[in-house]
Parts: C-alpha cells; structure tokens; sequence
C-alpha cells in the first residue's frame, strides 16, 4: 500500500533494486558457464548498466530516500549507528540506515566497475565485450582478468549484504525488507523515472551498438 | 592477423602435411601454436560478428573462415612438445601430466571446428550459430583446465 506520507523507498527504487539483484545472478551464473550464454551475459551486462546509470540520475533525482545527500553518511554517523545497535536500540527510519548506506555505495560501485571493465574483455575464444576491438590486446587481457576478479569480490560484498540484511530482518526484528517491496509510489515520480530509464538505455544502446560500428 | 602470423601458420601448415625434418625447438614450437590459435581465432571473430548481427550472414564468407579455421585446428597438438611448457606461455604443465584427457579435448575442438565448416557450406545461419556455440564451448573447455588464467 502507498503510504500517505510518502516515506521509505519510492517504487522506482524497489524496482531498480530487484531488477539489479535478479539481473547480477544471472550475469554470474551466465559469465561462469560461459560459451554460448556470453551473448546473454552482454545483454544482462548492458540492462545492468542502464540500471546503474538510471540509479545515478534518481540519486539526485529520486524522492528522498534515494537520493545520495540523503544517505551517504560519515564514518561517524555509520559508527553510532553501530554503537546504538550495540546498546539494543532497534529503531528503524525510513531509507538506508547509515551502515547500509555505504553497503548501497560500494555494491554500486562494484557493479559499476564490472560493467565498465566487461566492455573490455573478451573470452579468448568466441566472444568479446562491444569496446574490446577499440582497445589494445593488453588492455583487453588486463580488463578481461579484473572482470573476472571484480565478480568475486560482487559475490563476497552480495553475501555480506544479504547476511547483514537477515540479521536486521530476523535477529533484530528490524523490517528492512518490507519496505524494499512495498512503500510510496507516485505517479508523476514514476514517470520521471521511466524517461529517465528510457534515456539511459539510449546512452547505452549508443555505447554498445552504435559507436562500436 | 599480421602477415608475420600468417607467414608463420602457412609453414605451420607445411610442416604438418610434408615430412618434418626435425622438431623446431621448444620456443619455436610456443611460437607456432600460438600462430595457430591466432588464425583460428581470427575465422571465428568473423563468423562470431555474423552470428551476433555485427555484420550481415555471408556463406562465402562463412566457408572461407571455417575453412581455416579447420585447416589450423590440427597444428597446435603437434606443438606441445617437451619443454614448451616454459617460456612465452600460459600452457599450464598439467597438459603434460594429464596428456590423454588435453588430447580428447583437442580431438573434441578439431571435430567441433570440422562442423562449424559443414554448418557454414551449408548455408544455414541458425546452423552456423549453434555449430560454432559448440566449438566456443569445446575450446573454453580446454582453456578452463589447460591455460594460464590472465592477470
């Protein structure tokens, strides 16, 4: 139910949120089994960075919870937040509390990095990224090798996140989950919202299709 | 491809069908698989770019890259001779240890590359896709066991 006061994630959040997760196991399963999934691998790459690109825009765009300034905190606020869960106090506000803020930060960021470096990479045998015929071999071994890192380290930093997450929901009986599937959703947000993802699917149809040519 | 790649592969190819005068040393062995692989590699970017729409279907096109690509998919095996586990590679030294399975999946990539090309004289592009879906996935199988991850 949309909450009148319009507080916790707006609905483009919680979109973008579990279209990214469904979309990075996908990507993972598809880069492990590689071969003849990778053009599916590509694809998912391509809608994952559409989906950063959107969450970038929606970080000053976006209704209050979503916007950066909003929750990427110091490492003092992220510090008391520790300190008051120490003491018991399980209180809850609307949006990413201070700790899960930079969680948010560095889960983008790494998804950032495996999308830009997977432009790059090739597979060595039948398949390349759309910018690998743009760049040096040696460009294209190093960003190939990073790729392949980074999705270990979006494994391990997924991990923490869903850990951290089940402690919250189930030790601490803290809802954190329910407002990333339910909450706020207003009309004239969400159209926004849609131009803008139609905007940063253009920018990437442009990146991948079109300027490689 | 640079010529110097090609010139290397033609005598690759020369070696492998005339009578060989002797075994080239192992730097010169390293050097000559890699040529093979290159070339390979270079028939199956082409045949790739058609399958995934980067450029329009050619069946003449199709035919002249799987055909070399079959004719280099039999000169990399005769190239990992003693000693050319060291030096400018990523062989891993498991190929000589565990020699009868690397020799199954060659003969699996050489038999996949060969139906790549009965797929492109065919003229069919779905079966030119799937032909080569199952050559890429014979060659990330020996890549996976076989080769040097890159750093």
């Amino acid at each position: 139910m949309p909450q009148p006061t319009g507080r916790g994630w707006d609905l483009p959040t919680r979109l973008f949120h579990w279209a990214l997760a469904l979309l990075v196991v996908f990507s993972f399963a598809t880069g492990e089994v590689g071969g003849s999934w990778l053009p599916w691998h590509m694809r998912s790459g391509y809608a994952i960075l559409t989906l950063l690109l959107f969450r970038l825009a929606w970080g000053f765009a976006g209704s209050r919870e979503a916007r950066f300034t909003s929750f990427v905190r110091g490492p003092r606020a992220a510090l008391d937040h520790a300190r008051a869960l120490a003491r018991g106090n399980r209180t809850l506000a609307p949006g990413h509390n201070p700790l899960g803020g930079w969680m948010v930060v560095v889960l983008l960021a790494l998804a950032a990095f495996q999308a830009g470096t997977g432009l790059f990479s090739n597979d060595e045998s039948s398949h390349e990224g759309p910018l690998a015929a743009k760049v040096s071999g040696a460009v294209v071994d190093r960003m190939s090798a990073l790729h392949s890192w980074n999705a270990w380290l979006i494994a391990a930093a997924v991990g923490v996140h869903v850990a951290a997450v089940s402690v919250y929901q189930w030790r601490w009986r803290m809802d954190v989950i329910g407002p990333m599937v339910s909450g706020p959703s207003q009309a004239a947000q969400n159209a926004l919202a849609l131009v803008l993802v139609a905007a940063c699917a253009a920018a990437v149809y442009w990146l991948v299709v079109v300027y490689p040519r | 491809m640079n010529k110097r790649n090609i010139a290397i592969a033609a005598l690759a190819a020369a070696i492998s069908t005339g009578a060989m005068a002797q075994t080239p040393k192992p730097e010169d062995q390293i050097r000559l698989r890699k040529a093979a692989y290159d070339l390979m590699s270079y028939g199956f970017a082409s045949i790739d770019a058609m399958n995934e729409g980067k450029k329009p279907y050619s069946r003449d096109e199709a035919v002249r890259s799987a055909e070399l690509m079959v004719q280099m998919s039999t000169l990399p095996r005769l190239f990992f001779g003693e000693g050319t586990d060291k030096g400018e590679t990523r062989a891993k030294p498991e190929i000589w240890t565990h020699r009868a399975d690397f020799d199954a999946k060659m003969d699996k990539m050489i038999s996949e590359v060969g139906k790549v090309a009965a797929a492109a004289r065919s003229g069919d592009p779905a079966a030119l896709r799937s032909a080569a879906d199952a050559a890429g996935d014979a060659c990330k199988a020996c890549h996976d066991d076989y080769r040097q991850k890159r750093r």
